[in-house]
């Protein structure tokens, strides 16, 4: 964002420099000054938008850094520079390695369940089939409804006694009745919490996976697949050749997009167990708002937050990365 | 000859139809899986709580007459009116900054062939990715320094931050696919740069500008974060924030109102966003108008 600021006075010193050159051709004049009144113009349109972001963005993720290093809580608001002692805390800090654990073990478990999940599901809605538009709006609506309300809905079905997945599982005859140990308390079960996390995680991008998986072999035109048939690639050619490279771009920046989004969110977790029971199922958000605001250590909160900034930068970089390639 | 083509239609058509029955049967469990928690909602919202507390009856239907004690509950002993309001009020004066804001700026970097104008357009939309989970202590401050927090105006402050670098996004794609010589012809015809956007470019992005709307719509109603944190007094929540933190007191849940209050407002926004899904997918996905 830094060009925007920087060029943000840009236009004037042409601007002038096109009235004095009054030795240059005419016509060069005309169009110099045209051109700068364009760009004028351009960022001036530009400036709302570039400034609120820089203000409410930038400044913030710079502030954050700052924060993390500094001793600031809510009760103090003068803030003294301590070095890296909250991350040092942060690294001493028994629950910090576990949600470190958990953060990382719901990324890449529940990454596997969607992307299996999407992909037969993608398969599915490529064919034709009447009534393939209700089918898909059906299928997609975990993925529309605001998350915190879905959450809802889950912390509901695991209800400790009147679970509707316990009471399917009891008449099935998989599990026992309410009150015997094999009826399980999915929230309150360290062993289960977690995984009750990232099944709703799963449930909720599935349909994201499956839409983005779609789109990706849309994007492909057939005249090229024809192309590749009449200059006799077998199938597998064309999809190694022709299909594969088209969508890997569109692929990876769903993938990431994910990523970054599983990484960060606070809702599912915070909503269904607060991270308990005794931890099993904290991970990095969860813990970074509890030291931040609920205790009010917000230099504290703000270190571990970037914790996350090392696991989210390899992402964001490829995201980047693909999104140019796409541009072009 | 007729009757043999019409034996080879008729097959074709059986054919299709096996197909078309392998197909559903391979969608039936993915439906089921999306839509069993909403119907789920559906019918705690409407069933007397003896009849949801209770192990030995078959839970899918109704065993006992359905009630609409659940949502007497919630707009008569519950802030849930006042959080409609809020959320709706929220949300139109977030699509206003939005659209103040990202028309213009989706403009220029598509229209006005700024230097480095893709990149500008590439970091912007790169904010999009920092997540709440970094800026919300920073922004804490910044909403107290504005002297709104305990209010629902600082999410009005504080959801553009993610509705803005979107819709910029978004409509830079948009604006990519207005043919270029109509604003040339306005120009011609004596329009300034600003009248050709005014008067030409803007009428005929109606679509694109009403989509960047529906997005700042259902992108605020997607926040749960920056609600939890800045805004603590019962009556300024939004819905979302609103249901899950003041129905829920202590251990006693009082599901039959917590999933009637999470359905109101939840369906129409799922509704709304599966209309404009695939404008979303496009927006990250970077084929905008493509």
């Amino acid at each position: 964002m830094t060009p925007t600021s920087l060029q943000g006075g840009g236009p004037e010193p042409t601007a002038r420099a096109a009235v004095v050159s009054v030795a240059a051709p005419r016509a060069r004049l005309m169009f110099q000054s045209q051109t700068s009144r364009r760009l004028a113009f351009g960022y001036l349109l530009l400036a709302p938008a570039a400034l609120y972001v820089l203000l409410l963005v930038g400044a913030p993720f710079l502030f954050s850094l700052y924060l993390a290093v500094s001793d600031a809580n809510v009760g103090d608001p003068v803030a003294t520079f301590i070095g890296a002692e909250n991350f040092r805390a942060a690294l001493e800090m028994d629950v910090f390695w576990i949600a470190l654990r958990n953060s990382i073990v719901f990324l890449v478990v529940a990454a596997i369940f969607k992307s299996l999940l999407g992909t037969s599901l993608a398969f599915l809605l490529l064919q034709d089939f009447p009534g393939k538009k209700l089918i898909r709006g059906l299928v997609v609506i975990p993925f529309t409804l605001p998350i915190a309300i879905s959450v809802l809905a889950w912390k509901w079905m695991y209800d400790s006694q009147f679970s509707v997945i316990n009471w399917v599982l009891s008449r099935v005859g998989l599990i026992g009745q309410y009150g015997t140990d094999s009826w399980p308390i999915w929230l309150g079960d360290p062993k289960l919490a977690l995984l009750a996390c990232i099944a709703v995680n799963v449930w909720r991008t599935f349909p994201f996976s499956a839409i983005v998986l779609l789109a990706g072999f849309t994007s492909v035109p057939l005249e090229v697949l024809d192309a590749a048939k009449v200059d006799g690639c077998s199938f597998f050619q064309r999809f190694r050749h022709v299909v594969a490279p088209m969508i890997f771009p569109i692929l990876m920046i769903g993938f990431l997009f994910d990523t970054v989004f599983t990484l960060s969110d606070l809702s599912v977790v915070y909503l269904l167990t607060q991270g308990g029971p005794a931890n099993a199922s904290k991970i990095l958000p969860v813990l970074a708002y509890q030291i931040g605001i609920q205790a009010g250590n917000l230099g504290r909160g703000a270190a571990i937050a970037l914790f996350l900034v090392p696991l989210l930068a390899p992402a964001m970089f490829l995201f980047l990365r693909n999104l140019r390639r796409r541009e072009y | 000859m007729a009757t043999v083509l019409e034996q080879k239609v008729l097959s074709q058509k059986q054919k299709d139809r096996r197909r078309h029955l392998w197909i559903y049967a391979g969608l039936t469990p993915f439906v089921f899986m999306a839509v069993f928690p909403i119907y789920w909602m559906v019918i705690t919202a409407f069933k007397q709580d003896p009849d949801l507390y209770r192990m030995d009856n078959i839970p899918f239907w109704f065993n006992l007459a359905p009630t609409l004690r659940h949502f007497k509950i919630l707009f008569f002993q519950t802030n849930y009116g006042a959080w409609i309001i809020n959320t709706m009020t929220i949300a139109a004066w977030v699509a206003v900054i939005t659209l103040i804001t990202a028309v213009p700026a989706g403009y220029a970097l598509a229209r006005l062939r700024l230097p480095a104008a893709e990149n500008i357009g590439i970091s912007v939309f790169m904010t999009y990715l920092v997540p709440p989970i970094i800026l919300f202590l920073p922004l804490s401050r910044v909403v107290a320094m504005l002297g709104l927090q305990d209010e629902w105006w600082a999410l009005v402050v504080v959801y553009p931050t993610f509705t803005i670098p979107f819709g910029t996004w978004l409509l830079m794609g948009f604006f990519k696919t207005v043919p270029m010589e109509m604003e040339e012809a306005a120009r011609v015809d004596g329009c300034g740069y600003l009248g050709a956007f005014v008067r030409v470019v803007l009428p005929v992005s109606l679509p694109g500008v009403l989509t960047a709307v529906i997005f700042a719509f259902t992108l605020s109603m997607q926040d749960f974060l920056y609600g939890l944190a800045f805004v603590a007094p019962g009556d300024q929540k939004p819905v979302p924030v609103g249901v899950p933190t003041e129905l829920i007191r202590g251990d006693v849940y009082y599901w039959g109102s917590l999933m009637g209050a999470a359905l109101l407002v939840g369906l129409p926004v799922a509704v709304l966003y599966n209309f404009f899904l695939d404008r979303f997918i496009q927006g990250i996905t970077g084929g905008v108008g493509k």
